[in-house]
């Protein structure tokens, strides 16, 4: 007697700790480098909020802009909370890659910004936690060389920093960038019905806007390069310079007094002034479909989305919110690379119809205006672009 | 090309022939084991080995049952249902069920496909011991026990033991993924084709067909890339061959002073890991680098240099830094060679009037090119697929834009990678690699054989 009862009391045992086992739920964060210590800050508080339940979160580095990759090289290994950006959202579509966000959705919707809902929206459903809306670009002037009228224009800004001895800084040898010259000038970029990407690039418009780009790569006063050619120049031999708020410290400390920023130009399309346009970029967060876990990732997801958080992203990275009430703080009004963003963000298109074969013939074209290679005329360089990009 | 048919067939009949003969002449036990295996074995008595043989019947009976056949069955389709989606009312989220899965299918179909041929020879050796053990039997001389084999393995058959390990190891990570690739190639395995969500299946040689004339756009790219991958290969391999070899001359000429401290000064260089020479090149070089910043502050010109960003210097560029980069490794290997050549040769060269010109074209480069022909091939192949020095350059720009998804300096191994690691486009970069593979090894198959150095082999001395 004694026997069998050791035999199930042990075996309750073995029971019992199965069931702690089971209880205890394991997820892993994606997160890119910079945001790793804020990121395990939120979750703390996340397990602090939640106690009924262990909860096992690791952590791993993968930066926005790669998500969409890394995830792709194996679903089942990826993580089942992840942020990236929102031109990711079609192609992660594709792979059956994220959750409806079905849990909460009213609230959710509520609290964001419309764009932000459409940003992360596909097909009527609503596939992803927005989290910040600051991917865009405007522009940072030095006011110790442009005023405000000069940099209404592009043209404007182009003579007084030619006369100043300055230069205008712009990556144009950027699929992101050089977009807001033929997205200004009223071409579009989109998707049909089946999906595929459509572009009319190469049409009179499109043809007036790089004729555009032309003559802005040809001025003596245009300067290309990579973010740290800006930062390092801008005071000393730039004078003004597109790029988003990721540069707004390293800018503000070189600038000073004569800090400024503003909504982009408008610049000389077919004789008339054209607003230049820009990408809208949102970074969301997604709960990945292999997840074991699908319901407390969600919570996870919402979690790391929700106001408070929104702010503490505000306040320790300086990335903007698409939480309403968040974004309607004074901090954030108050801040001037978010304020120009926001004057911006009227003449912004949204980036999640763009799909990932325009990136690199965008490039091409750009580099040959750059590197002023006129060898082939301008309509067939923009026939050969759209070709490419909706292969 | 007959003869080794005629074995290859000679081969094949025989290890049938065996089988067949076991068959013929077994009794029922041995015919048996061709169901059942190890009942030869285990008839006449050989328990642990018979039983051997049975266990590993039953565990690929299960294997198969349990795990494999689910994939196997597939392998025709590579999966038609994809993920399953449901409304779960109780958790309020649309609830997924794995499907299919192309990418687990195709590993695992391929995997099981490799473990039925070892099987099989298993199979084959059970029956061949069964049949061994009945005809011993039947002379009425001694079976070998489980012990005895054992021992074997040990002595006569040492080398089974050694080579069981290495060869499993090369198996499942040489063999297995390079048939796997090969067949992604066959595949549409693209950013549009992404497992689980949209299953991929088999397209046949569609991929070789886009690459070769089908698709326009891919295969001006492919030949444009091909063509420059040929030239860069053979100027980065000649150019750092031919000036390592004259830098060594120089250093090993009669009068030059401190020999070892020349040669030291360029192998010092070496000691930089490669990589950071290349990005440093790079920095420097770029458009608002160092390099054009100094030129302007001189005033030698007024526009950048676009060192990097225009086709033809960009192409002159990589080739240049490649070569800064290669000499001194050249000027190592031939240095050596050079001292090896007998000084008899360059007296009579002298005495008959030879300038140093006559004496380098009929001596010196002969003799080199006798001995390092294999070298130059191998250099060249790692030219061909020389990612380094392009990558960490220009990246493989200027990205043009009637080339898909490529640039002016890339060359097939970069643009793979482009295609794989930013486009998803597997099956396409697949396709890519094994071109690359198949011109590597043709070059270097016809070129080494048609070399000297296995050519007249005997004569060198």
């Amino acid at each position: 007697m004694k026997k069998v009862l050791s035999l199930v009391l042990a075996l309750m045992l073995v029971l019992t700790s199965v069931a702690a086992m089971a209880e205890t739920v394991s997820l892993k964060v994606w997160g890119s480098q910079e945001d790793q210590a804020m990121l395990a800050e939120m979750v703390e508080e996340f397990k602090a909020a939640n106690p009924d339940t262990e909860w096992d979160i690791t952590f791993g580095v993968v930066g926005e802009p790669d998500a969409k990759a890394k995830y792709l090289e194996d679903p089942a290994a990826a993580a089942d909370v992840f942020s990236f950006a929102n031109d990711q959202l079609y192609d992660l579509l594709a792979a059956d890659a994220l959750y409806e966000v079905t849990r909460n959705k009213d609230e959710i919707v509520a609290a964001n910004s419309a764009g932000a809902i459409e940003a992360a929206s596909a097909n009527g459903e609503l596939y992803a936690y927005p989290m910040t809306a600051d991917n865009g670009y405007f522009l940072y002037y030095d006011t110790s060389v442009l005023t405000e009228e000069d940099v209404q224009t592009l043209d404007g800004i182009l003579a007084a920093c030619g006369a100043a001895g300055k230069k205008m800084f712009m990556d144009v040898s950027n699929g992101w960038y050089i977009a807001s010259f033929f997205l200004g000038a009223g071409c579009t970029l989109g998707l049909d019905e089946n999906g595929k990407q459509t572009c009319d690039f190469n049409n009179e418009k499109g043809l007036a806007a790089a004729e555009a780009i032309q003559a802005f790569t040809a001025n003596d006063a245009f300067l290309t390069g990579d973010d740290a050619i800006l930062t390092g120049g801008m005071g000393d031999n730039i004078a003004a310079g597109v790029s988003g708020t990721w540069n707004a410290d390293a800018i503000m400390e070189k600038l000073g007094d004569n800090y400024a920023a503003t909504k982009l130009p408008t610049f000389t399309c077919n004789g008339e002034q054209v607003q230049m346009a820009s990408f809208a970029g949102y970074k969301l967060v997604g709960v990945n479909t292999m997840s074991e876990h699908p319901v407390e990732a969600m919570m996870l997801a919402e979690w790391l989305t929700n106001e408070a958080n929104q702010v503490k992203r505000f306040e320790a990275r300086a990335m903007g919110p698409t939480n309403i009430n968040a974004a309607a703080s004074e901090a954030v009004q108050q801040n001037v690379a978010l304020a120009a963003l926001s004057l911006q963000s009227q003449f912004a298109v949204s980036q999640k119809d763009v799909l990932g074969n325009f990136w690199t013939p965008a490039e091409a074209f750009g580099t040959a205006m750059e590197a002023k290679d006129y060898s082939k005329d301008l309509q067939t360089m923009l026939d050969e672009m759209v070709a490419q990009i909706i292969a | 090309m007959r003869k080794s048919l005629r074995r290859a067939w000679d081969g094949l009949t025989q290890h049938f022939g065996a089988l067949f003969e076991a068959f013929r002449k077994g009794d029922a036990w041995t015919r048996l084991s061709f169901v059942v295996m190890g009942m030869g074995c285990l008839a006449r008595g050989q328990i642990v080995k018979g039983l051997l043989y049975l266990a590993a019947e039953v565990a690929f009976v299960l294997y198969m049952a349990l795990f494999a056949w689910q994939y196997l069955s597939k392998f025709g389709t590579l999966g038609t249902v994809g993920m399953h989606k449901e409304w779960d009312e109780a958790l309020g989220i649309y609830k997924r069920t794995p499907g299919d899965n192309s990418m687990l299918i195709l590993l695992f179909s391929v995997m099981s496909i490799l473990l039925i041929v070892a099987f099989l020879a298993v199979w084959r050796s059970s029956v061949l011991a069964g049949y061994k053990a009945q005809r011993l039997k039947e002379r009425g001389e001694p079976l070998p026990g489980f012990v005895q084999d054992v021992v074997s393995l040990m002595n006569e058959r040492y080398h089974v033991t050694l080579l069981t390990l290495p060869s499993l190891m090369v198996i499942a990570f040489t063999v297995l993924p390079i048939i796997f690739m090969i067949l992604i190639s066959f595949t549409n395995f693209d950013a549009e084709h992404q497992p689980p969500g949209n299953l991929f299946t088999w397209v046949g040689f569609q991929n070789f067909f886009d690459v070769f004339w089908k698709d326009p756009m891919k295969s001006h790219t492919f030949l444009g890339i091909l063509g420059w991958t040929m030239v860069w290969a053979v100027f980065a391999t000649f150019t750092n061959y031919l000036f390592g070899m004259i830098l060594a001359i120089m250093i090993n000429k009669k009068g030059i002073r401190f020999k070892a401290m020349w040669r030291t000064i360029f192998v010092i260089t070496i000691a930089v890991p490669q990589f950071v020479s290349l990005l440093l090149m790079s920095q420097i070089l770029h458009d608002q680098g160092p390099l054009n910043s100094l030129l302007k502050q001189w005033g030698v010109i007024k526009q950048s240099i676009p060192f990097l960003t225009n086709t033809t210097l960009a192409r002159i560029s990589v080739i240049v830094v490649n070569l800064w980069v290669g000499i001194p490794f050249s000027m190592l290997i031939t240095s050596g060679i050079l001292m090896n050549i007998p000084g008899d040769l360059y007296e009579s060269a002298s005495i008959d009037g030879a300038g140093p010109v006559r004496t380098f074209g009929s001596i010196t480069l002969p003799y080199m090119l006798f001995v390092t022909t294999p070298y130059l091939i191998t250099a060249f192949v790692g030219n061909i697929n020389n990612f380094n020095v392009i990558y960490l350059l220009t990246k493989g720009g200027p990205l043009v834009t009637d080339y898909y998804q490529a640039g002016k300096t890339d060359l097939l191994v970069t643009w793979l990678y482009r295609l794989t690691v930013d486009k998803q486009d597997y099956s396409l970069a697949s396709t890519i690699g094994i071109l690359v593979f198949v011109i590597c090894a043709v070059l270097s198959l016809i070129v080494y054989n048609r070399s000297a150095s296995v050519k007249r082999e005997e004569e060198f001395r």
